[in-house]
């Protein structure tokens, strides 16, 4: 791949889902790349690209599904979902009209471990569990993985913080090697595709009391977290929280929210009032 | 035990977060668990079985706790006598005073403790300690 077609690829990349690539990550996006071409057929850059601006079959989802990372496990930094329990979802019933529904955002949420994590978390460790509505939404830009979040089927290396007793309260054993997460726990969690830069996608989910959005940020460029940091604004009620990953800083990004520090974590809180001026 | 010895629990609720933290206890204190997403389809599976206790949500879309009830009383044979533990947000004693006269034989104010609800179910099923 030339200097001018990698460029290219990194430009329609970042235009279509907001991530930047550059020179350091050159090997990361060959590989996709190479990837891409063996699945398509495509035997030169010039014929994948064309295929790939053309949309031929899909190949816009199939590229962009390819250059997003989708390693995690269940109960992953899962001081942040004590801290939900502990402090973000009190703040949050104080004042929400009774039989209003508590509404969390898993985002993005790759192959599902955590939004499921937050959905058994909450029944550990909530004792209010069966007292609310509970609306949990995993969504990502990789509609691969949403498919594998719906099916639900984990290896061992995912479920790894899980203790035995998890696994066998809210998981069954389909072979050796693999575990699905019961239906009721399936059926808990709602699964839609969303990219975090395009306003449109984000706005219909409405409004949520607390938002995870962990390590993603990180992979934007300063325009297009600011956009991002801007959507995920909007999609908080007012009082709402979010969870970034631990290396990352909403200070950093936005001044539209408030630093909060609990016992467990640091989150950010979208202000009860805009402040005036 | 042998799960033919087992009483056997019916859970309608329509949040399968909550269907799963009920039946998680049962299955804990020693029921047989099955479950219903709202009053029609528990009386779709009063068709075709009959557990020892119905454990009744409130609000459900469909068909609620209450109509449930009311309707469950008026069919004839022991289904129509099937205990019912009823579960709901609402605390107030006109709530418990409409959930009795629908047929309830006993109300459970949410949140409710894993352990409650076995102990509870135990008691309507008469389970001795």
């Amino acid at each position: 791949m030339t200097e001018e077609e990698f460029q290219r690829l990194c430009d329609f990349l970042y235009r279509r889902t907001g991530m930047l690539f550059g020179e350091a990550k050159r090997y990361y996006v060959e590989r996709r790349i190479t990837e891409r071409m063996g699945a398509t057929g495509a035997t030169s850059f010039a014929s994948y690209f064309a295929r790939l601006r053309g949309d031929v079959r899909g190949e816009i989802e199939q590229f962009v599904n390819a250059f997003t990372v989708n390693e995690t496990y269940f109960y992953r930094e899962d001081h942040q979902l004590q801290c939900l329990t502990s402090d973000l979802l009190r703040e949050r019933l104080k004042g929400k009209p009774r039989g209003e529904a508590v509404r969390i955002w898993s985002v993005p949420c790759s192959t599902g471990e955590e939004p499921y994590s937050i959905a058994i978390w909450l029944l550990e460790n909530w004792p209010q569990v069966d007292s609310h509505d509970i609306e949990i939404l995993g969504s990502d830009i990789d509609t691969g993985v949403l498919e594998a979040a719906r099916a639900g089927v984990y290896g061992k290396r995912a479920l790894m913080r899980l203790g035995p007793e998890l696994i066998e309260r809210y998981f069954e054993q389909i072979d050796d090697e693999h575990w699905r997460v019961l239906a009721d726990l399936r059926g808990s969690v709602r699964f839609s595709p969303v990219n975090l830069v395009e306003s449109a996608e984000t706005r219909p989910n409405g409004r949520f009391d607390v938002i995870f959005c962990r390590n993603v940020l990180i992979y934007f460029d300063d325009a297009s977290r600011r956009v991002a940091a801007e959507n995920l604004y909007e999609n908080l009620a007012p009082g709402g929280f979010i969870c970034l990953g631990h290396s990352e800083s909403m200070s950093r990004i936005s001044p539209l929210f408030e630093v909060c520090r609990y016992a467990d974590a640091i989150v950010y809180q979208r202000p009860l009032e805009a402040a005036r001026g | 035990m042998a799960d033919g010895d087992k009483k056997r629990v019916l859970v309608i609720d329509d949040a399968s977060l909550v269907r799963l933290y009920y039946r998680d206890a049962l299955e804990r204190g020693g029921f047989q668990v099955d479950e219903a997403l709202n009053g029609l389809e528990a009386f779709e599976k009063l068709t075709m079985d009959s557990p020892d206790l119905l454990v009744v949500d409130v609000n459900m879309p469909r068909m609620d706790g209450m109509t449930f009830l009311r309707l469950l009383r008026r069919q004839a044979g022991p289904i129509g006598s099937t205990p019912a533990l009823v579960t709901s947000t609402e605390a107030g004693v006109q709530d418990m005073a409409a959930a009795r006269a629908a047929g309830a034989n006993f109300y459970l104010t949410k949140p409710v403790a894993q352990d409650t609800l076995a102990l509870y179910a135990a008691m309507l099923c008469g389970i001795p300690a």
